[in-house]
């Protein structure tokens, strides 16, 4: 039988493996980079962890969990905005904001994607794929692929564009926002 | 809505954009909501085309099934994130089964994170095992039993 601190550490991660899609979305939403927003990333699931003693079951946890992000961002931007041109407090805000009402329709989006991966080149997806790689230089990748970084960049961007484009074109054939 | 909004906020997302471009899209952002939801939605893109490449590279460095990259790619599951969604809990209990019982030291933040790191490689091992070797109506921890056996 689980003693009461294993059902516990349980509850956490199934609702944190529930909710990691949206709260990556979210965290990425206000920070510059991808690899900013996986370093918050990482430093919320612990602030996460360590307060799921007062979390109130009965409660929303994306929205508990949206509530320590955003203020866990706030703090990295503190220290990122010595060197970086970064979001200011009131934008963060109102991105956060916006983040949060549009989690249904981003939750669709990336259910979308899939179908819309597949409908993608082969090679594109490959790039794609490639470029989002952890450890990718896409500096190294051009020269690979024998291209300029900028040329890789401008094909990069027509492909996410056409992704775009495809989830939101799925998700209002189903009669989506 | 201008399009070149797109071009824009692709390289603020490369981190490409000079400091002029950065300026205009921070001022676009604090006044149009349209530029928002537009920003917020390739923002989403960017997470989730970086989730998948995560789970490629796990299906690459981790599985003696593992079909070839442009195989893995090509084929990779419909509904991924529902695949994901679904094995979240089996692979968190399988991970709490492994650990050990006796004695219990307190848990620290960063044993925790490690825990999620794990899970979410389980998953993605899951969500991307199941395309090569099952068929599409059986469940994503159905890969951790033994194969039925069939009646002569």
């Amino acid at each position: 039988m689980r003693n009461l601190n294993d059902q516990h550490q349980i509850q956490f991660l199934r609702l944190f493996a529930e909710h990691e899609p949206a709260l990556r979305t979210y965290i990425r939403s206000m920070l510059p980079s991808r690899g900013d927003a996986l370093e918050v990333m990482q430093e919320v699931a612990v602030v996460l962890w360590q307060k799921f003693a007062e979390f109130d079951g009965s409660r929303d946890f994306r929205k508990w969990a949206f509530g320590v992000a955003r203020y866990e961002v706030l703090a990295y931007l503190r220290d990122l905005a010595r060197d970086r041109h970064v979001f200011d407090e009131a934008l963060v805000h109102r991105l956060a904001d916006d983040a949060a009402a549009a989690e249904p329709r981003h939750d669709a989006q990336r259910e979308a994607l899939e179908a819309c991966l597949q409908k993608l080149k082969p090679a594109q997806r490959e790039l794609v794929l490639h470029a989002y790689a952890k450890g990718t230089r896409m500096d190294e990748l051009a020269a690979r692929r024998g291209q300029t970084a900028m040329s890789l960049y401008k094909a990069l961007h027509r492909i996410r564009q056409a992704l775009l484009e495809c989830v939101r074109r799925q998700l209002s054939a189903e009669g989506l926002p | 809505m201008k399009s070149h909004w797109h071009e824009t906020i692709q390289q603020y997302v490369d981190g490409q954009s000079s400091a002029e471009e950065t300026v205009a899209l921070f001022n676009g952002l604090n006044e149009d909501a349209d530029l928002r939801a537009l920003y917020l939605d390739y923002m989403n893109l960017d997470m989730a085309l970086g989730a998948m490449a995560d789970a490629v590279a796990v299906e690459e460095n981790g599985s003696n099934r593992m079909t070839s990259l442009h195989g893995a790619r090509a084929g990779a599951p419909q509904n991924l994130w529902r695949w994901a969604a679904a094995a979240a809990a089996m692979a968190a209990l399988i991970l709490f089964a492994m650990l050990p019982r006796a004695p219990k030291p307190a848990r620290t933040g960063q044993d925790v994170a490690a825990v999620i790191t794990s899970s979410q490689n389980a998953i993605a091992r899951l969500a991307f095992d199941t395309t090569s070797a099952l068929p599409a109506w059986m469940s994503p921890t159905a890969s951790l039993l033994a194969p039925p056996t069939i009646p002569q």
